[in-house]
């Protein structure tokens, strides 16, 4: 059974079959070869019998000449009776023995009409001469001498369809061998095919069974498989990532949203108390609304960076007026900066533009600007700088807050991340997230150094092309 | 005035009801599209407010069926769709105003009043008062009592959209939307700021505040005097 399912898998692989197309064209073609060859022998064969006759017959015909016929008849005595010439018969037919004529196909008559040449079985002769074999084949050369007398030379062609015959089952072995190595070939090239693919299917398997970390099986080879594998083997590791991040966040947003919903609970059910205070039931009320907007928020920002890390608002990029936007913002925060004391000096260069999408953008140069205003104490100051290096934007923001210390800085990147300086203040630990979504889709890079005392953000952004 | 809900959730419906006949509006609801379309088309209403995602007949095709009729009411469109490209796509279709869910009552009321006012038909003022408050859009120049005013660019649209919409409520997100032309909300809140020093250049130095913080909901530009 299995075996038979084996067989059927193996027909079904397009390397059998294509071996098996291979396999009976090759020996279409080596059959026409090898026909051609046989043919080509066969002639040679016919053409060399005609003039080994000819040339006895010529032999013979010297020693007539002159008209001595006893002498010829004493040859072809002689010749007929030395053992040590089987192949050749000769004869003297006179008037009665020209009924020869009657099982005689001339098959090529000579030009003089004296000559002619026939194959016929041994049999046709058998009462002029002893023959061995009645029904071997024959070649003969027919000769009209003079005195009207026939001089018969033929061949005992036995010899030859041997060979021949031995020939053709040579061709008929060689096409045999030919077809059925092709089709071994095949069915070794799609078993080694069927083995590779069936080990990818197995690592598949695996993983729809839920084994993420599971990998496609490849070779040092670096063939058409090694390669397929090698980018499955990438995409898997991509899926690894987004299930990776993707359960980091669903635990984050379970453990940081059960903390705003816990107190929300509260609050309400405060409310509930028997005689409550109006004053505190409206302050209990105006709160939970309040909790409820910060969820609100945090909700928002979540589903912003998803939908920004599924690209799918790659498709309405357009051209952005960086310049416009960043003096917009300068302006915007400049006021919040002074009320806060906070030195805040912004310097954009003209006509910078890039290719994105102007909220997106706007959106992160905000929280990078509002963490700037954030961190920043008192005295402290702020600088926003855009300008144009070649085919790049380079927008830095600089502050005198209390920056982030090397090795944090790939990890604020991540969803719900706030150090621990920073959770006193306002927050759900998603701005920089979106920051990061939003840089990753504009194929931005985003750099956080040390301001000392500090953090710079440089933001690297292509430039604008027509 | 006269508002038609076309809002297939009865109780955000029946919330949405109640608050527009506790400020004194009639609301006439409709729980799906092809209810909502008809009561739109044989109807005169002041402002039609439309959620995106309706049983029978969706929002936004509600809305290009009305325009089609040369129905000209306008339209706030509410949906729990909030992408850019989402709002883009609603006011392309003849909406005027998108409201994105969860959304805050006091933003609800303060799009509506915006919107109903707009479908009265007024004449487009070269000045603008209140009080004694006075902008001049061609000469675009402030004063109060005679006494001019020396606004930042941004200050002075900042200050006309409250004029625009004096004695009602402007919001937060109203303000970002239109002076800023931000659809999402900075974390800190910006707008107060600014307005705070709005205030300090036209409220400061005058005996009468005129503009005012709305708890909970933005702000709006009256003569307390008046009012009551």
């Amino acid at each position: 059974m299995n075996k038979i399912s084996n067989f059927r898998q193996l027909l079904n692989t397009t390397a059998f079959r294509l071996s098996l197309i291979y396999a009976l064209l090759f020996s279409l073609i080596a059959t026409v070869a090898l026909s051609f060859i046989y043919w080509v022998a066969a002639e040679q064969i016919k053409h060399q019998t005609d003039e080994r006759l000819q040339l006895e017959t010529n032999v013979l015909m010297n020693r007539y000449h002159g008209g001595r016929f006893d002498a010829l008849a004493q040859t072809i005595q002689r010749r007929n009776t030395d053992s040590s010439t089987t192949f050749f018969i000769y004869a003297l037919l006179d008037r009665r023995g020209r009924d020869i004529n009657k099982s005689f196909q001339p098959e090529y008559i000579s030009a003089d009409r004296r000559q002619a040449y026939a194959t016929m079985t041994l049999g046709a002769i058998s009462h002029l001469i002893p023959v061995k074999q009645k029904n071997a084949p024959a070649r003969v050369l027919l000769t009209l001498l003079p005195n009207k007398h026939l001089l018969l030379v033929g061949a005992d062609l036995n010899q030859q369809k041997h060979l021949l015959n031995k020939i053709f089952s040579v061709v008929i072995s060689a096409i045999a061998i030919i077809f059925t190595l092709a089709l071994l070939g095949g069915v070794l090239m799609g078993r080694s095919v069927l083995k590779r693919i069936d080990a990818v299917r197995k690592t598949a398997g695996e993983i729809i069974e839920g084994d993420l970390t599971q990998r496609m099986p490849f070779t040092r080879r670096n063939d058409e498989f090694d390669r397929l594998s090698l980018v499955l083997n990438r995409m898997l590791q991509r899926l690894e990532q987004s299930m990776q991040g993707m359960r980091e966040v669903t635990d984050n947003l379970a453990h940081d949203l059960r903390t705003p919903l816990n107190r929300l609970r509260n609050r309400l059910e405060l409310t509930q108390l028997k005689n409550p205070d109006m004053v505190d039931y409206q302050k209990s009320q105006q709160d939970a609304i309040e909790d409820v907007d910060a969820l609100i928020n945090t909700f928002n920002s979540l589903l912003n960076i998803a939908q920004t890390e599924s690209g799918v608002k790659r498709k309405q990029l357009e051209q952005v007026d960086l310049s416009q936007l960043m003096n917009g913002l300068g302006e915007l925060y400049e006021v919040v900066a002074e009320e806060e004391n906070i030195d805040f000096k912004y310097a954009i260069e003209d006509a910078l533009s890039v290719q994105g999408n102007l909220q997106l953008l706007a959106q992160a140069f905000t929280n990078l600007i509002d963490n700037a205003v954030k961190y920043t104490p008192e005295n402290g100051c702020i600088r926003l700088q855009a300008s144009r290096q070649n085919d790049e934007v380079i927008i830095t923001i600089s502050d005198t807050g209390l920056g982030i210390p090397e090795d944090q800085r790939e990890h604020v990147f991540k969803r719900f991340v706030r150090l621990d300086n920073a959770r006193s203040s306002v927050g759900n630990g998603l701005g920089l997230s979106l920051v990061k979504a939003v840089m990753d889709q504009h194929n931005a890079e985003i750099i956080l150094g040390d301001n000392q005392p500090g953090l710079v953000v440089e933001v690297i952004l292509q430039a604008f092309k027509r | 005035m006269n508002i038609l809900l076309i809002e297939d959730d009865l109780q955000t419906a029946s919330f949405i009801q109640k608050g527009l006949s506790e400020s004194g509006h009639i609301a006439d609801h409709a729980e799906d599209g092809e209810e909502g379309l008809q009561l739109a088309l044989n109807n005169k209403y002041d402002v039609l407010v439309i959620d995106r995602m309706l049983p029978l007949r969706d929002g936004l095709s509600v809305i290009k069926e009305i325009r089609k009729q040369e129905v000209e009411t306008p339209v706030l469109i509410l949906s729990a769709l909030g992408e850019v490209d989402h709002r883009v796509e609603g006011l392309q279709v003849g909406g005027d105003d998108y409201l994105v869910k969860p959304y805050a009552f006091s933003e609800l009321m303060a799009r509506l009043q915006a919107l109903m006012r707009r479908s009265q038909p007024t004449q487009e003022k070269s000045v603008l008062t209140v009080s004694d408050l006075e902008m001049n859009l061609i000469k675009h120049c402030v004063s109060r009592a005679g006494q001019v005013i020396n606004l930042q660019p941004r200050e002075f649209i900042l200050l006309e959209q409250l004029m625009r919409h004096a004695g009602e409520v402007v919001t937060r997100t109203m303000l970002l939307e239109k002076v800023w032309g931000y659809h999402f909300d900075p974390q800190t809140n910006v707008v107060d700021v600014h307005i705070s020093r709005l205030r300090s250049k036209i409220d400061r130095e005058f005996s009468k505040p005129l503009l005012h913080t709305v708890r909970g909901a933005g702000y709006s530009l009256y003569d307390p005097d008046e009012e009551n």
